[in-house]
């Protein structure tokens, strides 16, 4: 695991919020490789670290945690890496600890606890900055010299400040081998860990070290057990009586370990840090704003329609210069191959049409990661999961549901897969069931090109951005009601107690909200060059087979005076009609008839069920392959606007009548279109019974709402 | 046969191989543990070889 130049492993430890995964980033200048955990979903980010004079060492970047009482795998994994209990990784030589210097005396308590791993430490107080904003002075000689003579340096990440001293003091870390000072346990819990350390030892055969007995002693969790391979049966009565021994003294087992660490942290901190005048009220003095009970959620929705009203307003002239891209090459290409009708339609109408019209919305994709960026950077996003908490309280969420729910906004996956860090087996089972509701970003082409085909031209900019908040607010309006039954009816989930921890507010910086977003565009791109590319194919093929050469035939025979474009386009939508694709679309189409969608539309459906935003590339080759070859790529909107009911009742009327395309929205706003989602939700309930659930429940729910929307509309307009 | 239609036949049979290898090894990577990277997120979590 360590790099061959030095051989050195140094894991980076601390709370979250602490700038920890930013020094990372600093320390090791984004060289860095990310993987997993063996046997668990908790990232692996590691980069090589220069500490200077040629000296270099693996960085290991572990998840932050408010202690070392193992409640969920991130936690645990940290346990075992500061340890060395992971297959395949060593012990590392150093820990680097990084604390948030606003708040020592917190901070500082899971440096306590690792000062029991016996380990050569680092501790960076980081947000310096903020700390001086503050008027606050830190003494770090003295704090150091308390903590038995550890480097202890001062940085500010985010500025790229200290960080040379923190490459300085994890070399001297590294060469002195200076641990933290230990906590002195009072004597009846030091022997009650003493006696729980040799039972274990004895029973197990394996050296239990103090930290190990600490957790075996503190926590309800036998993970630590389990690793030793320490029975049930042989530790029953030794963590009894030892817990008998805690509470004779005076102590609850449970609560022990706080309270003597933090004893000791209030004689470590005494008079280390000073308080002079600072900014400390301006945080407390926005939030008194953003977080009022009732000006709050107005803001947070006012906050969203402007995030999405500029969105559309600074992507329209990118999307243009794509278009234009596209427009440009299918012009050049399609000439090219008019000797060859079914490769010119294959490239042109396929390729081209296809994969263009999911690439016209990188723009979007773009600037939405960079505002859910500044968003997350500036300290706002832990708010907007403040002023939720009270809606998801309510329905009887487990607090740590938040951050799922939140992250799925942007995909499902690694959203359902972050509930594993909700202890509750029952808030976790329901909060995975309701994850997929959450409008990912993979639901956003559709409700852009509806949007910007439509409800845009139709009703103006302001109604564009009020109906994109609109329909990412449609699945957790769904969610919360599905939640509330799940938990309080079928799971019977008990609420638990949730700190949410408000970081302050501060300048997102540049470097890391570009790279986020450069990381989004490189996976929208590398998806629509790959999946997209291929599933495009696939989609025309299917509606450019059968040709039949009699319909042209026919079609020119009974259009004898018709203009030579007229009857090529009659013929196109003609070989659509009979495709394979078209085929099954008509077949299937009844059933979504009353939701206002033709057999293109069912065919864009079906087809988006394995991903949901192959409905654009569908549509742009079903679309394109009917009108020809020749029209230019701006087609799939101006198809979609003239696009009429050739027959039946709606005969004449257009297909995209406003029901229709709030109707065709809201089906994707709920339903259950995505393959993986459908696999993680299976591989994380352990069987297939609530994904197939899942499945079932959103696709009906969907079908429903969106008929009673398209009826309800058509009624009224 | 001609050229043309065997120029697309191979691209349309390339694109349905690849999607049917990917959408298989995804589900391998996904039972070995992790998210198997089908879904287009940005978060990168692969399993351990």
């Amino acid at each position: 695991m360590s790099t061959p130049e030095a051989g050195l492993l140094v894991a980076l430890v601390g709370n979250p919020n602490t700038g920890k995964s930013t020094l990372f980033n600093a320390l090791t200048g984004l060289r860095q490789r990310v993987g997993n955990y063996p046997g668990v979903t908790v990232a692996r980010k590691s980069g090589t670290c220069d500490l200077g004079d040629g000296q270099k060492v693996e960085l290991v970047d572990l998840p932050g945690l408010y202690s070392l009482a193992a409640a969920s795998p991130d936690e645990q994994v940290v346990i075992d890496a500061l340890s060395g209990n992971i297959a395949g990784d060593r012990r590392p030589d150093a820990v680097v600890l990084v604390v948030d210097a606003t708040n020592l005396l917190r901070n500082l308590f899971l440096a306590s606890q690792v000062a029991e791993l016996g380990r050569p430490v680092v501790i960076v107080l980081n947000q310096a900055d903020v700390a001086k904003e503050q008027g606050l002075r830190i003494d770090t000689e003295l704090l150091s010299r308390r903590l038995g003579g550890v480097p202890v340096v001062l940085s500010s990440a985010w500025k790229g400040e200290g960080i040379l001293d923190v490459r300085r003091a994890i070399a001297a870390a590294l060469d002195q081998k200076a641990v933290l000072k230990r906590v002195n346990w009072p004597a009846d819990i030091a022997g009650a860990l003493a006696a729980v350390g040799k039972a274990a030892t004895a029973d197990t055969g394996k050296q239990v070290s103090v930290a190990d007995a600490q957790r075996l002693l503190f926590d309800t969790n036998p993970s630590t057990a389990e690793r030793l391979g320490w029975t049930v049966a042989q530790r029953e009565s030794t963590l009894r009586s030892a817990r008998d021994r805690v509470r004779y003294s005076g102590y609850n087992p449970m609560a022990a370990e706080p309270l003597v660490h933090y004893a000791h942290l209030r004689v470590v901190l005494e008079g280390v840090v000073t308080e002079g005048l600072g900014k400390a009220g301006q945080t407390a003095a926005v939030d008194r704003l953003l977080l009022h009970r009732f000006l709050g959620p107005f803001l947070f929705l006012g906050i969203m329609l402007g995030f999405f009203a500029s969105v559309f307003w600074l992507a329209k002239f990118p999307m243009d210069w794509i278009q234009a891209g596209v427009d440009w090459t299918k012009a050049v290409v399609a000439p090219q191959l008019d000797a060859y009708p079914m490769l010119q339609s294959l490239l042109a109408d396929g390729i081209i049409g296809g994969v263009g019209a999911f690439l016209v919305f990188l723009p979007q994709i773009l600037i939405l990661f960079l505002f859910i960026g500044i968003l997350e950077d500036s300290g706002y996003m832990a708010r907007a999961a403040f002023i939720m908490d009270r809606l998801f309280s309510w329905c009887g969420l487990n607090g740590k549901s938040f951050v799922p729910m939140l992250s799925g906004f942007a995909c499902a996956i690694p959203s359902l897969l972050s509930t594993r860090t909700i202890e509750d087996p029952k808030a976790r089972l329901a909060t995975a069931f309701v994850v997929p509701f959450m409008s990912c970003s993979a639901r956003f082409p559709i409700y852009a090109l509806m949007c910007a085909a439509f409800i845009g031209p139709l009703y103006g900019p302001g109604w564009e951005s009020l109906v994109m908040v609109g329909m990412h607010c449609v699945g957790l309006l769904f969610a919360v009601p599905t939640a509330f039954v799940l938990t309080r009816l079928v799971l019977k989930v008990k609420p638990q107690p949730f700190v949410l921890e408000l970081p302050r507010y501060q300048m997102p910086k540049p470097r890391d909200v570009v790279w986020r977003m450069w990381q989004n565009a490189a996976e929208f791109v590398s998806k629509a060059g790959t999946v997209i590319f291929a599933i495009t194919i696939i989609v025309w093929a299917l509606s450019y087979f059968p040709r039949d050469a009699s319909v042209a035939e026919r079609i020119k025979a009974a259009n004898p005076t018709a203009a030579e474009e007229v009857v090529k386009a009659k013929v196109q939508a003609a070989y659509v009609e009979q495709s394979y694709m078209g085929r099954f679309g008509k077949a299937v189409q009844p059933v979504f008839d009353p939701l206002g969608f033709d057999w293109k539309i069912t065919v864009g459906v079906l087809a988006s069920f394995p991903a949901r935003e192959v409905i654009v590339s569908t549509l742009g080759v079903t679309y394109s392959v009917g009108e020809g070859a020749e029209a230019d790529s701006q087609q799939l909107r101006k198809a979609m606007q003239d696009a009429k009911w050739s027959e039946g009742p709606r005969a004449g009327s257009p297909i995209f009548s406003l029901a229709a395309v709030l109707a065709l929205m809201v089906f994707f706003a709920l339903c259950s279109q995505c393959g993986p989602t459908i696999a993680t939700l299976a591989q994380e309930t352990g069987g297939w019974k609530w994904a197939a659930g899942s499945f079932l429940y959103m696709t009906t729910l969907a079908w429903i709402v969106a008929m009673l929307v398209y009826q309800g509309v058509s009624r009224l307009t | 046969m001609n050229l043309e239609a065997v120029i697309v036949g191979a691209i349309v049979g390339v694109a349905a191989g690849w999607l049917i290898r990917r959408w298989l090894a995804a589900a391998r990577r996904r039972k070995e543990g992790g998210c198997a990277g089908d879904c287009g997120c940005a978060t990168k979590l692969k399993p351990k070889k």
